[in-house]
């Protein structure tokens, strides 16, 4: 009975494992034409709450507390958000650390817009699609819009969009998306080729595309300084059931597949912002002088210190050991003295072992380790190294030896002649006498 | 840009003006019906709701697809298993299941059908139930006992009730109980108004999908009292169920083909004219293929309804010039297809058809390849003193050497292309920076691209040149690569980027030790320091030293005065200044005591001396 009640008490557990979603429709068919993308998200435990983008009843929160933990808006008509939503609000439910998948459209709204330019992103003007009069799908109606991208076009990070080698090709059609490539929080997950531009196909090109070759983004990334993730798509139709499904054919570099990669990459992509990817946490920090076991009052320049940290990262829920080989500590006083690689021991914490520099100050461990796709990890412990005492110094210098032999023959010499000066008889006044 | 703006503003009025007049642009396609086929064969394996396995079997035989034997072997056990009194909607779908599915014998009992005939008597009965059960009966071939009562029973149920979904089954209450069911007919005219219509293109029910079926199936039903709809009117409600095809379930599905199918067999059915398969033609393959078929894709009932097939005209969108007119369209392989032949220059056009009364209109493109007519490229001074050396390239050529240029400079390129096209660009790059520029229209499809290096380029290098065209009703788009410029800038300023990853190490540098003279060196002079003592010592031992005067009352002093020595080297080895300190105290006062004795002694055996004088 005991383990029946612990067996369901799991599964609630699973149930409940990725939290709350809010999900923000232009309309209900949407929940039909992207029913794989929900379906997928459903049996990774999230909970989605489906909610018309313009109901008068939306809330985040009650009473200070958030109900959602993720927001999707798949609304890209949407002009105004219904209810107390805005994108005041939205923006700070990023702040306050809620995640946010959004995707657009050719005809992607202004509340939209608006919230795209908080995250960093400048979505093309309305009606602009990205064109690719080289890379279009066989199943393009004509315009070039419907693009077949290479998964070369994915960035390079794993935890975000999973194994680039191994992902088939993708299909896209929507806008464009403009990025600041200084800013390094916003990252371009999916970036359209060389010979793409986004404009209005409809129209002759008169004034220079906002977006054009390598630097039109389709699907953004942003992970702020709070941890907080956004994503924005231009393209919703990436992520529907059409598209996961059908199979793509492009005549440029013979690209072909039976299914296309939306499906897999979607899922990656929904795994890193929802967190479910990619979250590190330290699990201890030590340090010691080589030889000891704790860590002392405050450590002496010149000696061999041992730091140890334990890193975890959440995969499905629980936190396990994260194992990588660049992982890097430094030792500041203001700038780094030292910075030396961490190594991985097998019992999965990671160790340093370095000489404290020549130079006396309060000190700090800083292991600072900031990936693409990973929460930044930042921690730093504060020690303070004092100089040697006098005991502590070199004590037989070759070269000081002939002022030690002085020291010791003068010692030695008064020691003699006291005793010869005190106690000398002298001779001459017997030679005298004689 | 006011042209522009009245083009935008022309073209947005044709679509709306393609809209209101549009009867049917699509239908069921094959891959509709596998889609379908599956979600149907899904139905068939769930083992919760039992009417669904009727919406499976009924939607599979409306697909005319056959069922599964393994599938529908299973379906029948669980039917058989599972079939006990429940609601007369319930009843009539799992005994319609029961032979749809092919599974032989007799599932229901009598006690069921007196259980039905309660149903029908009870005054309270929805006339959902009632229409079921009146189902049941014709299903299992027993005579409908009073028909008049019942008949009677539902006007006045109508009275309370007259929901859409409750008139809906009405309508097909009506149907069953024959002579005594003309009543529905009066409400038909009520049932039609109601239809929603959304956009000027669909027609549907409000209630959804569900309704929607439910309402043109009854009045299909109901058409042998004449016809309540026009051609229009189901046309658009044909619009509204190809709308409806990503429906997921198996009821929604079923739903979605019993409408279809009852439009598709009425006497005003919908006619279907679309494009089948590429919606563009080349000069090397002009034939348009068009489809005249019914909303199954299939050849329509009467072939007379649908001929001729005529291109009632083609306009070219872009200025809106007829080019065809009248043309009639060849039938193809199959009694669906149709061919056009569009000879026509490249452009975006919009084809009125029309089969037999129908019309319907469509937008194809006519694609051309595009050809660089010539190109020139090279160097020219910014301030265009000198006049610029342009060499001249043929469409695979490139540049036999490399380009020289540097900040006071211009790269012009100069182009002359068949017809104007939507992109025209030309692209540096080296590495993995790309830097594009637009190509502006001078006149007469001569494009000029002019760069200003200085200005343009953040970093010398060599650029490779490319030159992209492309353009939507291009069969060739090109992408042709010019030859490479070898740019100087005076100033190359790399901007650092802040870039994530391992940062290089860093290795603290301890700061060296002083240069110390060498060792011999220092014994040598440690020797030549202790050289003197030596040199006494080695004196004394040669003349001899008389200590006549010691005396035992020296021993206390001598050995106090040595122990302040040794203190002093052992505090150079190891003690600290207290313990120095602490042990100083008793050795010092203990050799001044006999330090004082001593003399005094001395002091003393010398007077006596000179006394003596």
């Amino acid at each position: 009975m005991k383990s029946l009640i612990f067996l369901l008490f799991c599964i609630i557990v699973k149930i409940n494992a990725q939290g709350n979603t809010l999900v923000l429709l232009d309309n209900q068919v949407i929940r039909e034409t992207h029913s794989i993308f929900f379906k997928s998200l459903q049996d990774r435990g999230h909970t989605l709450t489906f909610k018309i983008a313009d109901d008068s009843s939306l809330v985040l929160s009650k009473y200070g507390e958030y109900l959602y933990e993720n927001l999707i808006i798949f609304a890209p008509t949407i002009e105004e958000f219904g209810g107390n939503l805005s994108v005041d609000t939205v923006t700070q439910f990023i702040d306050d650390g809620g995640n946010v998948l959004i995707a657009g459209n050719s005809v992607t709204g202004d509340v939209l817009r608006e919230l795209a330019s908080e995250c960093g992103f400048e979505v093309d003007e309305e009606g602009s699609f990205v064109i690719d009069h080289l890379n279009f799908d066989a199943s393009d109606e004509g315009r070039h819009t419907k693009l077949a991208l290479s998964s070369e076009n994915l960035i390079d990070a794993s935890v975000i969009v999973g194994n680039k080698k191994s992902i088939k090709p993708l299909l896209y059609q929507g806008t464009g998306i403009l990025t600041d490539s200084e800013n390094p929080l916003v990252l371009p997950l999916l970036i359209a080729d060389s010979t793409s531009y986004s404009y209005n196909p409809d129209q002759p090109i008169k004034e220079y595309p906002h977006a054009v070759g390598k630097d039109t983004v389709l699907v953004a990334g942003l992970q702020a300084r709070n941890n907080a993730r956004v994503v924005f798509s231009g393209s919703l139709a990436f992520f529907s059931d059409e598209y996961f499904t059908s199979a793509v054919s492009r005549k440029q570099g013979n690209l072909k597949s039976d299914k296309s990669g939306n499906d897999e990459v979607s899922t990656a992509i929904t795994q890193w912002v929802f967190k479910e990817h990619g979250q590190l946490r330290v699990k201890s920090v030590t340090h010691h002088k080589e030889g000891e076991k704790a860590p002392p009052q405050d450590y002496t320049i010149m000696e061999n210190v041992v730091y140890t940290i334990e890193i975890d990262i959440l995969e499905k829920g629980q936190w396990k050991p994260f194992t990588a080989n660049d992982i890097q500590l430094e030792f500041v006083r203001i700038d780094p003295f030292v910075r030396t690689t961490l190594q991985r021991k097998p019992n999965g914490q990671y160790e340093a072992k370095f000489k404290i520099p020549d130079v006396y100050g309060v000190y700090q461990f800083k292991v600072d380790y900031d990936r693409i796709g990973y929460t930044r990890l930042f921690s730093t412990t504060q020690v303070s190294v004092r100089p040697l005492e006098h005991t502590q110094y070199e004590r037989f210098i070759s070269c000081a030896y002939p002022y030690y032999a002085g020291a010791f023959s003068m010692m030695f010499g008064v020691f003699i002649f006291s005793i010869v000066f005190l106690h000398i008889k002298e001779d001459d006044k017997k030679s005298k006498s004689d | 840009m006011s042209k522009i703006s009245l083009l935008a503003v022309f073209i947005v009025s044709i679509i709306t003006l393609e809209c209101s007049q549009a009867s049917v642009g699509g239908y069921f396609s094959e891959n509709d019906a596998k889609k379908f086929t599956d979600i149907l064969n899904n139905g068939l394996k769930q083992q919760e709701d039992v009417t669904n396995y009727y919406h499976a079997a009924r939607g599979l035989s409306l697909l005319k697809k056959p069922i599964d034997v393994a599938l529908s072997k299973n379906a029948c056990s669980f039917l058989q298993k599972s079939f006990k009194e429940g609601t007369p909607e319930a009843t009539f779908k799992v005994l319609n299941a029961w032979i749809l599915l092919k599974c032989g014998g007799k599932l229901h009992n009598e006690a069921q059908v007196k259980n039905i005939k309660a149903v029908l008597e009870d005054k309270a009965s929805s006339t959902e139930s009632v229409r079921y059960a009146l189902e049941v009966l014709a299903t299992i071939g027993e005579s409908v006992p009073n028909a008049g009562k019942i008949a009677k029973n539902i006007q006045d149920k109508l009275r309370e009730d007259d929901s859409l979904p409750s008139l809906g089954h009405a309508l097909h209450a009506g149907v069953l109980l024959g002579n005594e069911g003309k009543f529905v007919a009066d409400r038909i005219q009520e049932i039609v108004v109601q239809a929603d219509e959304i956009d000027g293109k669909l027609l549907q029910w409000e209630g959804g999908l569900t309704t929607t079926s439910l309402i043109i199936t009854g009045l299909m039903r109901n058409s042998a009292a004449g016809q309540h709809l026009n051609q229009k009117q189901v046309d658009k409600l044909a619009n509204y169920l190809l709308s409806r095809k990503t429906v997921p379930s198996p009821k929604g599905v079923w739903a979605l083909l019993e409408a279809a199918e009852a439009l598709n067999s009425y006497a005003l059915f919908p006619v279907c004219i679309t494009i089948d398969g590429e919606p563009f033609v080349t000069a090397e393959k002009p034939d348009l293929k068009i489809r005249v078929s019914n909303l199954f894709g299939g050849a329509v009932r009467s072939k007379t309804s649908v001929t001729p097939v005529v291109a009632q005209s083609a306009t070219r969108i872009s200025d809106d010039v007829v080019v065809l007119s009248k043309q009639s369209l060849n039938p193809g392989t199959t009694q669906t297809e149709f061919i056009l032949p569009l000879k026509l220059t490249p452009g975006h056009y919009r084809i009125q058809l029309t089969a037999g009364s129908n019309t319907q209109s469509v937008e194809s493109r006519v694609l051309g390849p595009i050809a660089v007519q010539s190109l020139e490229i090279g160097l020219m001074d910014a301030d265009g003193s000198s006049a610029p050396k342009l060499n001249k390239l043929q469409h695979p050529q490139k540049l036999t050497s490399i380009l020289q240029g540097d900040s006071s400079q211009h790269l012009v390129v100069k182009f002359t292309l068949s017809r104007s096209v939507h992109q025209a660009f030309i692209r540096l790059s080296s590495q993995n920076k790309e830097i594009i520029f637009v190509g502006e229209e001078e006149a007469g499809k001569l494009y000029k691209v002019e760069i200003n290096l200085g200005n343009e380029l953040s970093q010398s290098g060599d650029f490779d040149i490319e030159l992209i065209l492309g353009d939507s009703l291009a069969t060739n788009s090109i992408r042709w690569n010019l030859g490479v410029i070898s740019v100087s800038l005076p100033s190359a300023s790399l901007s650092a980027k802040t870039a994530r990853g391992p940062k290089p190490e860093i290795n603290h540098l301890f700061r060296v030790a002083d240069k110390r003279p060498a060792e011999v060196v220092s014994l040598l002079f440690t020797a030549l320091t202790l050289s003197p003592i030596l040199l006494l010592l080695i004196l004394w031992a040669r003349i001899g030293v008389n200590m006549g005067n010691f005396s035992v009352l020296a021993v206390p002093f001598h050995l106090g005065f040595g122990g302040i020595l040794a203190l002093f080297t052992l505090f150079w080895l190891k003690l600290n200044m207290f313990t120095t300190c602490a042990w100083l105290i008793p050795i010092g006062g203990f050799t001044l005591f006999f330090g004082h004795k001593l003399l005094s002694s001395i002091a003393s055996g010398k007077k006596p001396e000179k006394a003596d004088k």
